[in-house]
């Protein structure tokens, strides 16, 4: 369980994050949704303690950070290294022994080429199989459908409901609706860096609508496409 | 941009460049007094320096931006301007067909497209350990085939100093890896005190180096049994200095070693019982600035 408590964060006199108050129960997987801007990845950086901030994040897991799978939005990868060595990598620094490296790489990348010549969606894959192989109890996934194709799409949802039956905590941000409905248990809206509103499973679709209700709105029609 | 990096560090530009240029001509004049190879040595430092300018990203985005039409001059007059302190010394010491030469490959090399070579995985023996070693081998391993040819010459000519000078170029080819602060996720993601993280990437760095410079070593206390002392107090001092890059990177951690930092690195060279002071004490200035990101 993760809970937090009073958590702002300021970037000068920019208050990104006001007061967020949330907790993230075992075996459970949560979205979290907002505009560009809105402050979900502050809020991931605050948790995996990257960023100082105010208030607290209380764990059972201490410190967070040495139990955390965190899949950046743009994983950032070294010229001249490759697949395997990435993995191998992050391992190490987890002390995680690689065993067997060939037949968990299940989206079939080309391994024992360098990282960084690999698409956006091959680059986000690796980096999920790097933190999946790490062991982790929690996972901070940010935009993990982003760039990906429609197959490894399909096998990242099954690995998210893996990742709940085996009782570990999730927490995705999206872009995407129906990747978050396929997966989550809650959604949390995130405005301007407060949750403004949180639903349940059985909710999503009255959510969806009324997002694309709220949303689209006249927009369209301003475009006076013909 | 120099000129605002200098800035930033607390340097007026001017001095700066007044120092860099004495202490060009400084490393350069002691090159040349040290070894009779030292005119290929510098011939192959210049190429590798300038060689970085022909980097298939930055190659492209001046393409973005000036054209293709433009870009091969540009490359060519930036290439040019670099090689002038190499080719002026060069002058100086009156190797006119090795400034021409210079001059000839230079030019050659602001026209070298590396795209081929991009997708060829160079192998590496530090696949296990990623990722200075992995990364840094793959960028200059032609330098320790250099460093081992050096030693066979050394060995056939009886020349003891040019063989120092192959091992030394090991440690300070391997130092070079230590040159960048590394993305934060990088250290952010060890299960490790900011003590252990420091500790273990000296494990690392020691055993690797000398892996690569122990052949060399050995070679020397074969051949001149009676410098031993000598080639095992340069190996340990090799050490030392790479110690103390690691333990500098990540004093300035997540900035870029400073110039002052530079010039106590330098000083220690003229002066290495400096570092007995210096590497405890960057240590504990790295343990302080990792505490954010290690716990």
């Amino acid at each position: 369980m993760i809970a937090i408590r009073n958590l702002s964060k300021k970037y000068g006199t920019n208050e990104v994050l006001k007061n967020i108050n949330i907790e993230f129960d075992k075996g459970k997987v949560y979205g979290i949704v907002g505009e560009n801007g809105a402050g979900k990845t502050t809020l991931f950086r605050c948790i995996a303690d990257l960023e100082n901030y105010e208030g607290e994040i209380i764990s059972n897991l201490n410190p967070i950070k040495n139990h955390l799978g965190l899949l950046l939005t743009e994983p950032f990868f070294f010229q001249k290294i490759t697949g395997k060595e990435y993995i191998q990598l992050i391992c190490n620094a987890r002390k995680m022994e690689l065993t067997d490296i060939e037949n968990k790489n299940i989206f079939d990348l080309p391994l024992n080429q360098y990282a960084s010549t690999y698409s956006t969606g091959m680059k986000k894959k690796l980096a999920l199989t790097a933190i999946l192989l790490q062991g982790n109890d929690f996972f901070i996934l940010d935009e993990p459908f982003n760039g990906v194709d429609i197959q490894s799409n399909i096998i990242i949802t099954a690995i998210i409901h893996q990742l709940k039956a085996l009782e570990k905590t999730v927490i995705i941000s999206s872009h995407i609706f129906s990747t978050l409905s396929d997966t989550c248990d809650e959604i949390h809206l995130l405005d301007k860096g407060s949750f403004i509103r949180s639903v349940q499973k059985t909710d999503f679709q009255a959510l969806e609508t009324e997002m694309k209700q709220t949303t689209i709105g006249n927009r369209i029609d301003k475009l006076g496409l013909k | 941009m120099t000129n605002r990096r200098f800035k930033d560090n607390g340097f007026e530009p001017l001095l700066a460049y007044i120092i860099l240029t004495l202490g060009f001509f400084g490393l350069s004049i002691y090159l040349f007094y040290k070894t009779e190879f030292a005119v290929y040595v510098y011939l192959l430092f210049a190429l590798t320096l300038i060689g970085k300018l022909s980097e298939n990203r930055r190659t492209e985005f001046l393409k973005i931006c000036f054209g293709d039409a433009q870009v091969k001059g540009i490359r060519i007059t930036e290439n040019l301007i670099c090689s002038t302190p190499f080719f002026a010394f060069l002058l100086y010491k009156q190797f006119f067909l090795f400034a021409g030469l210079l001059l000839v490959l230079t030019t050659i090399l602001a026209l070298v497209n590396f795209r081929a070579s991009l997708n060829l995985t160079i192998w590496t023996p530090f696949s296990k350990r990623p990722f200075e070693f992995t990364i840094g081998f793959r960028n200059t391993f032609y330098l320790f085939f250099v460093a081992y040819v050096l030693t066979f010459f050394s060995v056939s000519v009886n020349n003891f100093n040019l063989g120092i000078f192959a091992m030394l170029l090991v440690f300070a080819t391997t130092l070079s890896f230590y040159s960048k602060p590394e993305n934060e996720y990088y250290v952010w993601i060890y299960h490790l005190n900011p003590k252990q993280f420091l500790l273990s990437k000296i494990k690392t760095a020691v055993l690797f180096s000398s892996s690569l410079a122990l052949p060399i070593a050995l070679v020397l206390s074969f051949y001149f049994y009676q410098n031993i002392g000598f080639v095992w107090l340069f190996f340990i001092v090799g050490w030392a200095f790479l110690i103390a890059i690691i333990v500098s990177k990540y004093s300035a951690y997540p900035h870029e070693m400073n110039i002052p930092q530079g010039i106590l690195l330098a000083v220690s060279l003229w002066f290495p019982p400096i570092l007995i002071i210096l590497i405890p004490h960057l240590f504990r200035k790295a343990e302080n600035k990792l505490s954010s990101l290690l716990k």
